[in-house]
């Protein structure tokens, strides 16, 4: 069941996949701030693939600070960028200075 | 370290440098709103042929110049057509077999350039 | 031949050529979709008519309502397919989430990876909004891109870029007119552009 709850500090994976994938390259390794879970979805990787048979997995918003993003960029500091993350990307995280 | 992030797709282009935004709001064709249209239906309920998730993996696998050169709804197109082929749904000789009575009756009326 | 437009590949178009060759290969398609019995053209008319249908006038609809009715607009926040589906509008969506706009706080709507858009609702998004240049920097320079549509962002309000990269879609709630009681509502809806739904715009008068 779902792992995480508005609030949490979670890390996003670098799973190394190949192939068909939502999470995108400037989001993994960032660690934000689940925002709310939005329910559970056939995963993208399975129905890229024509597998419409697998397990469905749970999906959450999370906020970064657009500061830790952009780190050699000049940014207001209360600016943020919220994203869709699948269960399975994310790993439970600490508290960081930046975590919006 | 870029590179301990995992592949990254030439359609991932978030963050990444580009010029200008092109202030353009063109019209949407109706061969456009054809593949749409065809593609909606393919994925639907009753059908489940192709699945926009393997789509975008069609175009996400065409190569970066291929990717490219192609406009939004010809990627679809092209996207959803590897994939009818790679299940043998449709084959590639009858496509080209239907493009080129295609081409027929176009030239009959018009010449394109 | 389909060619770029700009050095950045900004935005793939078609030119008079391309335009018909794509239509002689979907012709193609279709018609041997057709022949092995998978889809019927009047399938392929019906869905382009459904295609068309949406606009910025649904999403119109949706905001002027949420402006007039607090009930409504609280029901919109907290599950944005239902509240559009109670307006009588389909939406094929997973699901909707409607950001709103404060005085202190401005929502952007962008897809980094395709085009993700609320395409049920306000239909086919424009042609900049699927641009390498717009789904690129929208991310990691949002103040500049607003200020080339001309929206000047003070940095005392808060910037929330949402890249719609999985099953949702979003919809920005632009903050009312201050004289909202001086418009009708059919006034008001027109005041509403598909920019202040994306939040590429802010003010709306």
């Amino acid at each position: 069941m779902k792992r995480f709850a508005a609030g949490d500090i979670v890390q996003v994976l670098a799973l190394g996949k190949t192939g068909h994938v939502r999470i995108p390259h400037y989001i993994r390794n960032q660690i934000g701030r689940v925002t709310e879970y939005c329910g559970t979805y056939l995963n993208p990787e399975d129905l890229a693939v024509g597998n419409t048979a697998g397990r469905a997995v749970d999906l959450y918003r999370v906020a970064f600070s657009q500061r830790q993003l952009w780190p050699d960029d000049v940014i207001p500091q209360h600016d943020t960028l919220v994203i869709e993350i699948y269960d399975h990307w994310l790993a439970p995280a600490k508290e960081t200075p930046n975590a919006p | 370290m870029e590179n301990d992030k995992g592949p990254k797709g030439y359609h991932d282009v978030g963050g990444d440098p580009a010029g200008d935004i092109p202030m353009a709001d063109l019209p949407w064709l109706h061969w456009e709103k054809q593949v749409e249209a065809i593609r909606g239906l393919l994925g639907d309920g009753t059908r489940r042929i192709v699945s926009l998730d393997e789509v975008r993996r069609g175009f996400e696998s065409f190569g970066v110049e291929k990717y490219n050169t192609l406009s939004f709804y010809r990627r679809r197109l092209e996207a959803m057509t590897d994939i009818l082929i790679e299940k043998g749904i449709v084959s590639r000789a009858e496509l080209d077999e239907a493009i080129e009575a295609g081409k027929l009756r176009w030239t009959d009326v018009d010449t394109p350039s | 031949m389909p060619h770029d437009q700009g050095e950045h590949e900004a935005l793939v178009i078609e030119d008079e050529a391309g335009n018909i060759e794509a239509q002689i290969v979907v012709d193609a398609l279709q018609e041997v979709l057709i022949g092995k019995g998978l889809l019927t053209a009047l399938e392929v008319t019906s869905a382009i008519a459904k295609l068309e249908s949406p606009g910025i006038h649904l999403g119109a609809q949706v905001v002027v309502k949420a402006w007039t009715d607090p009930d409504y607009r609280a029901r919109l926040r907290s599950d944005g397919r239902a509240a559009v589906q109670e307006l009588k509008i389909p939406v094929t969506e997973a699901r909707i989430i409607v950001v709103e706009n404060t005085p202190e706080l401005h929502n952007l709507i962008t897809c980094t990876l395709c085009s993700c858009y609320p395409r049920s609702i306000l239909g086919q998004p424009p042609s900049w909004y699927i641009s390498k240049a717009y789904r690129a920097r929208s991310v990691r320079e949002p103040r500049r891109v607003l200020a080339e549509f001309g929206l000047d962002l003070s940095e005392n309000i808060q910037l929330v870029v949402h890249d719609s990269n999985a099953d949702m879609r979003y919809l920005v709630l632009p903050e009312p007119p201050e004289d909202l009681e001086r418009f009708s509502l059919h006034e008001l809806e027109a005041l509403i552009s598909r920019d202040h739904l994306i939040g590429v715009a802010r003010e709306v008068a």
